[in-house]
């Protein structure tokens, strides 16, 4: 039998990626921290480690206020770091 | 970031991996880099987590220097067809992904159509977290056939939808948090007599055909629209049975004070519904008290515990008051404000009660009520007393019911369109 799907579709266009870097040499590390327990101690070591491994240049961290919100301050990280690495979930 | 040019990788846990790639999905980067570590992270000394880093930075490095393989997406289709067999039928939406693990009836084109009557089959009504699904009126009555519903269910299971997509509601939480919450519908007004939306014994239990086929077909939106898949998106550590349906109307007849629609704003003659983000009820047995006073400490005693998501987010937890509980309250003189007053005075918990890695985390989220506080300090449940939600339904018995929420989250109240 024919049925109505129950999914309907998504309000979503798929958007182009930012240009990945050539190296991270040099690249200044943002990190944004989502505020889940021990998201702080495993990003910030990532990035210490990019630092040593990778030659970025240096890191910095932004702490959304709780998990569940969106952060509010994109424009900015966008402004003060080159990549950034975040969280997601527990 | 992304769109401002800056590449981006996400970290997460391997077993919360789904919820990631579906965040980033709504958000249009379905291609976004994904990196996990094995879960859990969190309780855990920060140490481990540290070490973990080390097998993951080289997967960090090529997620920001090297181009993911690209992704298209499929739209949906319209119409899907299906077995005529009603036993294969249950097998095939299983399949799909539509259904809850109970039985469904198909959603035929001439059943969806009934529901529906005149209305727009492509007017919108919400989009949905975390998928942003676009629920039209078509897709909303698709899920209502599935669920057993009928056309005079619709209007409530509209209304519901468009107050979730409010967003104090925080539906992208609430869909996908290991939080055991779901939509507790309150419903209020001349319409819950009609359609038989029971407010009275066993409420918040079976028997009902209306509260059951409301509540489920708002369940089966948010998961076939919203797009939360048990296991999968829907991350809920062990979930509750509300989870199914949870939709209940408020005993306006045996209520001694003004019902939660007329708290809000609107007139008694007008039909509403509330959303809240909802735990399970637990049960308040008092077969003793004879006064509000008297009644007031089963009620906090239930309330005031260290393991509520209320305690450390806030939020509105919700008093269900049986009618012969709240006829014991009102007899004291209490109208609603003097009992949410007195509840809110007194469910509350002693700072040493937490363990001391709690209270550390609780003061980084809320910092005003739990950073540097000596030991003898006392924590409301809720942060003010309107944040006590109050409403008074069941049957004879002495019996009421506290249920707490998933605390970043704010109800909403919407009038039913008929």
């Amino acid at each position: 039998m024919d049925l109505v799907s129950p999914t309907g579709t998504a309000a979503v266009t798929v958007k182009r990626l930012a240009a990945r870097r050539a190296s991270l040499a040099g690249c200044r590390i943002g990190v944004l921290d989502n505020s889940k327990p021990n998201a702080d101690a495993l990003l910030g070591r990532v990035a210490e480690l990019l630092v040593e491994r990778a030659d970025a240049a240096s890191i910095r961290i932004w702490r959304k206020p709780g998990a569940s919100h969106p952060a509010a301050n994109h424009e900015e990280i966008a402004a003060a770091a080159d990549v950034v690495l975040t969280g997601s979930a527990d | 970031m992304e769109g401002r040019g800056i590449p981006a990788v996400v970290l997460g846990t391997d077993a919360f991996v789904s919820l990631g790639h579906t965040a980033s999905a709504a958000l249009g980067l379905p291609h976004l880099p994904v990196v996990t570590v094995s879960h859990p992270i969190g309780g855990v000394a920060a140490d481990d987590v540290r070490k973990r880093a080390d097998g993951i930075v080289d997967a960090v490095v090529t997620a920001l220097t090297r181009d993911p393989a690209p992704v298209s997406a499929t739209p949906a289709a319209e119409t899907v067809s299906g077995p005529d067999d009603l036993d294969a039928f249950q097998e095939f939406v299983m399949t799909q992904g539509w259904g809850d693990g109970l039985p469904v009836l198909p959603a035929t084109r001439s059943r969806v159509a009934r529901i529906l009557g005149r209305r727009r089959i492509d007017e919108v009504v919400a989009t949905l977290a975390p998928r942003q699904g676009i629920a039209t009126l078509q897709t909303i009555a698709a899920n209502a056939a599935l669920a057993g519903a009928g056309p005079e269910h619709l209007p409530v299971i509209v209304a519901a939808i468009r107050a979730l997509a409010d967003p104090r509601f925080n539906l992208f939480a609430i869909q996908t948090t290991t939080h055991p919450c779901t939509p507790l519908l309150i419903v209020n007004g001349p319409i819950a007599r009609r359609l038989g939306i029971s407010g009275g014994p066993n409420a918040l239990g079976n028997g009902y055909r209306a509260n059951a086929v409301i509540g489920r077909s708002v369940r089966l939106v948010l998961q076939n629209v919203g797009g939360t898949k048990p296991g999968s998106t829907d991350r809920a550590t062990q979930g509750h049975p509300g989870k199914f349906s949870y939709c209940v109307a408020e005993n306006e007849e045996a209520s001694p004070w003004e019902p939660l629609s007329v708290e809000r704003g609107f007139g008694r003659h007008e039909s509403t519904v509330t959303v809240c983000g909802s735990e399970g009820p637990h049960n308040v047995n008092d077969h003793g008290s004879t006064s509000a006073e008297a009644l007031l400490r089963a009620l906090i005693g239930t309330a005031a515990t260290t393991g509520s998501n209320n305690i450390y987010l806030g939020g509105e937890p919700l008093v269900v008051l049986g009618p012969e509980h709240a006829q014991t309250i009102a007899a004291s003189g209490w109208s609603k404000r003097d009992f949410k007053r007195a509840f809110w005075d007194g469910a509350r918990v002693p700072l040493r009660a937490f363990s001391a890695e709690n209270v550390e985390r609780f003061a980084v989220i809320d910092p005003e009520r739990f950073k540097d506080k000596p030991r003898d300090t006392v924590i409301h449940v809720t942060k003010t007393p309107d944040d006590v939600m109050v409403i008074v339904a069941g049957g004879p018995g002495k019996h009421s019911a506290f249920v707490p929420t998933f605390g970043d989250t704010r109800s909403v109240t919407v009038p039913i369109a008929e």
